[in-house]
């Protein structure tokens, strides 16, 4: 392997370890993006409310295990059971590893609660109008 | 395959130990450094100075403009207020009442709120990261330059009783049907602005991203650069629907193509949409950075560590993704579905938690630490307290029927006033204390502070605590007058006394920020004792940004790192010395900032003057419908950017590495993902792509909300031109990638082949997806204009691709770019990635849409 494709490689881990914090909050868009697209398309065509509610209820338990699948990545990357450290504040690559673990965590549970909020109205609301 | 030749790669150890850092630098080295970076650094004098690119300058012209806006732009209000005092009053006309409220709230967003945080970013951001400099000043420059410009237009037209009266967010049909070139320089001088913005974001985002200093991993950068990327993103996600919008806003006034109107199978709910999907983030677009200053003031405040920093960057990231999800918020009366409405107050309420997380962090960190009670922290107090206020009003507010009760009231004109000045107008002033021994090297006075405070805490809950009642009694925002039967009149008229008390309150801040600070004793280095590496600036001052680019392993380096300024100062760190008198400054890896290479950064110019000189002609014209001068000023804009780029970026370097002390050696050169070009052009292009994909959202919408779109017996696109269209395009972006990787393999030869055929076929492609459309007459229903504007938009690109490709190609010839050093084609390769994806969804929708719609 050359210098040049180990770089390469050691990039792309690296990059996708600050991408990773941001599945989370990525699952929430998505699935807000699909409730808002998919009641805006069977409300102006007079389409069935109930398929919809079901639609989005299922797509909803999807987001949330996702969601919370990626929390316990995070959870177990953070790994503050086992070194009990809350703060990662020094320059090393295990409390940087730790840190992204810790805030991917918190983004996983903020999101999984924005998932939850946005499937509220679809649980409550019957009807288009 | 031949053996590539590869540039080289950083050498020696790193990181530094602590062995070698107690390492004692000569006196004569010291002196020898000194000289040199003083040489490279020198501010140009006399009428030069407006040469200048270094952030030091240029931020600072850019916060005393944005300032100065804000101040016109709150005159503006203060006219209202006065008009509004009494019932009946005649103090200002209807038609300029409507001129002075439109270009208050314009003037307040998009020439104050965005344009200080860039401001204040471009000042600050090098100083936090112990870089010299930004990775591209001269991009900064042209920011600010073209910030000015426009600002001095739009502010302008009111001078001319020419101003925009629709309101500071345009609604059609009113703003599309309305007389003169109001809503015309609106258009265009704050498209012209948001273009300035977005260099700025994707300038602060490459920043954060790969000028951080050795050491600084992403899990101990200072808060303000997490908060800093993450509004960079959103400012990529948010203007370019606005710019989108504004495109199709600008082609219906100029050339009568019906986006917004309904008659020819329009919808003035599209540009809703598009507003406030760049609406809604804006707001926390300008409030998370002023909330990053809060976060750099606090610690210092209560002399320990942030507590809670993970909490903090959730919260940055977990605020920036929400606020996307809150734009029908502002639309709610406007008969979407329940159910959507149901989701967008669910996700509006949702985002008070993160929201109020870094608060609670913030109040945690004060509980703890040994608080020394300062003056910006004064200013901060005053802002949590009244952002909290906002905030409550903002739940209330997110809940539908409450909503609809005092939509278009004062409820909502308190409401966003509390937000704005406790999320962005107290923590940008903290922020005017706290940094100005930073930036000017004098402290302000405590005195003249706590009065200016006093006076503008006071005057702004006088002024805005009574219109929530005045907005519940029934008050409509924008009417010029109301009868005296109404019974506003007392509140109205205490709201006004309170604005004048907010007026002495600024015009205490401004005396004390500009009055003559020559008699005052040179200042403590640290006066606040922060521990953030800002603070080991030079006093007096000098304007190599650090003297050495030191070694970062905490968060709070001054505190925590033992003799850091000390080593520092004796040039024992990093890029010690200029030898060539050339800017430079290290670019480190994302994650782990471990130094990648040595930048060189351009110094002073006037082409970045001319660039924006002419690129604001080109946006200005055409309000006048002066069409010839302003693409003889487009023309011009390209050439003067062409030449900037050609003489100053990318030129293959003297010598291949440098030697920037510690025994570390870096190379001068990179190309690809690892230099802060590539970056740029990635962050610019996503920006570029949610500015398309908002077109694309358009023709679905109109799809979803029109039963006659496409309208019956409608013509389509020529489904043949569309493929030969596509069919072109490809092939240009196959051949941009084959002339990038023969080219790294030596075969110089063909593949400036490859990029002469290249342009030939992407000139082909433009010319076919244009030939696909022209049987459409775009004036007589929004479906043919919609074809015509992704048609434009995508041969517009083409057009810039071809340039770009030529470029390359005259690189090639001219010795510029070679097989090793060919960052440019590389960058010009991930811009045809991005326009590839671009022609080829335009053509799916020219071509096989009507199809399946049909």
């Amino acid at each position: 392997m050359t210098n040049r494709q180990q770089e390469v490689r050691e990039f792309r881990d690296e990059a996708l370890s600050l991408w990773r914090i941001t599945f989370g909050p990525v699952i929430w868009a998505t699935h807000f993006v699909a409730c808002y697209g998919l009641t805006s398309l069977i409300c102006a065509t007079d389409g069935q409310v109930d398929e919809l509610r079901l639609g989005i209820g299922i797509g909803t338990l999807v987001a949330l295990v996702g969601i919370a699948w990626l929390g316990w990545q995070a959870w177990r990357q953070w790994d503050v059971l086992h070194n009990r450290d809350w703060e990662n504040d020094s320059g090393t690559s295990q409390d940087r590893h730790q840190f992204l673990g810790h805030a991917a965590f918190l983004l996983a549970i903020i999101s999984f609660i924005g998932v939850s909020y946005v499937s509220l109205p679809a649980l409550l609301i019957g009807t288009c109008q | 395959m031949n053996e590539r030749e590869h540039l080289p790669v950083a050498t020696g150890p790193y990181p530094p130990t602590e062995e070698m850092l107690a390492v004692p630098v000569s006196q004569e080295e010291q002196e020898r450094g000194k000289a040199e970076l003083r040489a490279a650094w020198k501010t140009p004098e006399g009428w030069r100075y407006f040469s200048a690119v270094n952030n030091t300058e240029v931020g600072v012209w850019y916060c005393l403009t944005a300032f100065a806006f804000m101040l016109i732009a709150g005159l503006l209000a203060l006219a209202i207020r006065v008009q509004l005092a009494f019932p009946d009053n005649t103090f200002l006309d209807a038609d300029r009442f409507n001129q002075f409220f439109t270009m208050h709230g314009s003037a307040m967003m998009f020439l104050f709120a965005v344009p200080m945080f860039e401001a204040i970013s471009i000042l600050l951001l090098p100083a936090f990261c112990g870089a010299r400099d930004m990775p591209f000043p001269r991009l900064s420059a042209f920011g600010y330059w073209c910030f000015l410009i426009g600002g001095c237009f739009v502010l302008g037209s009111l001078i001319f009783d020419a101003g925009p009266k629709a309101g500071w967010f345009m609604y059609p049909p009113l703003a599309t049907k309305e007389e003169g070139i109001g809503p015309d320089v609106w258009l265009l001088g704050l498209s012209f602005i948001e273009v300035a913005s977005i260099a700025a974001a994707v300038e602060l985002i490459v920043g954060s991203l790969k000028c951080r200093p050795p050491g600084m991993r992403v899990n101990i950068m200072p808060l303000y650069a997490w908060y800093v990327m993450v509004v960079g993103g959103m400012i990529l996600f948010a203007f370019p629907p606005l710019i989108a919008g504004d495109f199709l806003f600008e082609l219906e006034r100029s050339f009568d193509w019906p986006f917004f109107d309904p008659t020819r199978g329009g919808d003035p709910v599209l540009w809703q949409h598009l507003f406030w999907i760049f609406g809604h983030p804006e707001v926390y677009i300008v409030f998370l950075p002023s909330i990053a200053i809060a976060a750099m003031i606090v610690p210092t405040v209560a002399q320990r560590p942030i507590v809670g920093y993970s909490w903090i960057v959730l919260s940055a990231v977990g605020t920036g993704f929400l606020s996307f999800g809150l734009w029908v918020h502002h639309m709610f009366t406007t008969g979407l579905p329940q159910l959507s409405l149901g989701f967008f107050s669910a996700a509006s309420e949702a985002v008070v938690i993160p929201t109020g997380i870094q608060l609670f962090a913030f109040v945690a960190t004060l509980m703890v630490g040994r608080v020394k009670m300062s003056l910006p922290m004064l200013w901060i107090a005053g802002a949590l307290a009244i952002f909290v206020a906002g905030g409550l009003t903002g739940v209330m507010l997110a809940i539908v029927p409450f909503n609809w009760q005092v939509h278009d009231t004062y409820f909502i004109v308190a409401h966003l006033h509390y937000t704005l000045f406790g999320g962005m107008v107290f923590p940008v002033i903290a922020g005017v204390y706290y940094f100005y021994p930073f930036f000017r090297k004098k402290l302000l006075s405590e005195t003249l502070g706590r009065w200016a405070f006093w006076l503008i805490f006071t005057g702004f809950n006088v002024t805005f605590l009574p219109m929530h009642l005045t907005g519940l009694r029934g008050m409509p925002r924008r009417i010029f007058t109301y009868p005296e039967s109404a019974g506003w009149g007392t509140l109205n008229m205490i709201s006004t006394v309170g604005a004048f008390v907010i007026a002495a309150g600024f015009a205490v801040f401004v005396y004390d920020l500009l009055r003559s600070k020559k008699n005052q004793p040179q200042i403590p280095r640290n006066p606040w004792g922060a521990g953030t590496l800002e603070f080991s600036h030079d006093v007096p001052d000098e304007a190599w940004g650090v003297r050495s680019i030191p070694h970062v392993t905490s968060r709070y380096p001054l505190w925590e790192q033992d003799k850091i300024v000390e080593r520092m100062d004796a040039g024992r760190y990093y890029l010690p010395d200029a030898r060539d008198h050339q800017r430079e400054t290290i670019v480190t890896s994302v994650i782990d900032a471990k130094p990648v290479y040595v930048q060189r950064v351009t110094g002073p110019a006037w082409i970045t003057l001319w660039a924006a000189g002419f690129t604001g002609g080109a946006f200005i014209f055409p309000t006048f419908h002066m069409y010839a001068p302003a693409i003889v000023c487009g023309a011009f804009a390209i050439v003067c950017v062409l030449y900037w780029l050609w003489t100053a970026t990318a030129r293959p370097p003297k010598d291949q590495m440098r030697d920037v002390g510690l025994g570390l050696r870096l190379p001068t050169y990179a190309s690809g993902p690892d230099s802060v070009g590539w970056w740029a052009v990635w962050i610019t292009m996503l920006g570029d792509a949610t500015a398309y994909a908002s077109l694309v959202f358009g023709f679905f919408f109109y799809w979803t909300a029109r039963p006659d779109f496409p309208p019956e017996g409608a013509a389509h696109p020529t489904g043949l031109w569309v493929a030969c269209a596509a069919a072109a395009l490809f092939l240009t972006w196959a051949l941009t990638v084959t002339a990038r990787e023969v080219n790294r393999r030596g075969g110089v030869a063909l593949a400036r082949g490859a990029l002469l055929v290249a342009m030939a076929a992407a000139a082909g492609g433009a010319a076919s997806l244009a030939a696909s459309v022209t049987a459409l007459d775009p004036t007589t229903h929004v479906y043919p204009a919609i074809m015509w504007a992704l048609m434009v938009w995508v041969v517009v690109h083409v057009g810039a691709g071809v340039i770009m490709l030529g470029y390359c190609l005259a690189g090639s010839l001219f010795g510029k770019l070679t097989s090793l050093y060919d960052a440019d084609l590389q960058n010009v390769t991930l811009f045809w990635h991005f326009l590839v994806l671009e022609a080829l969804v335009t053509a799916a929708v020219l071509g096989l849409v009507p199809g399946w719609l049909a």
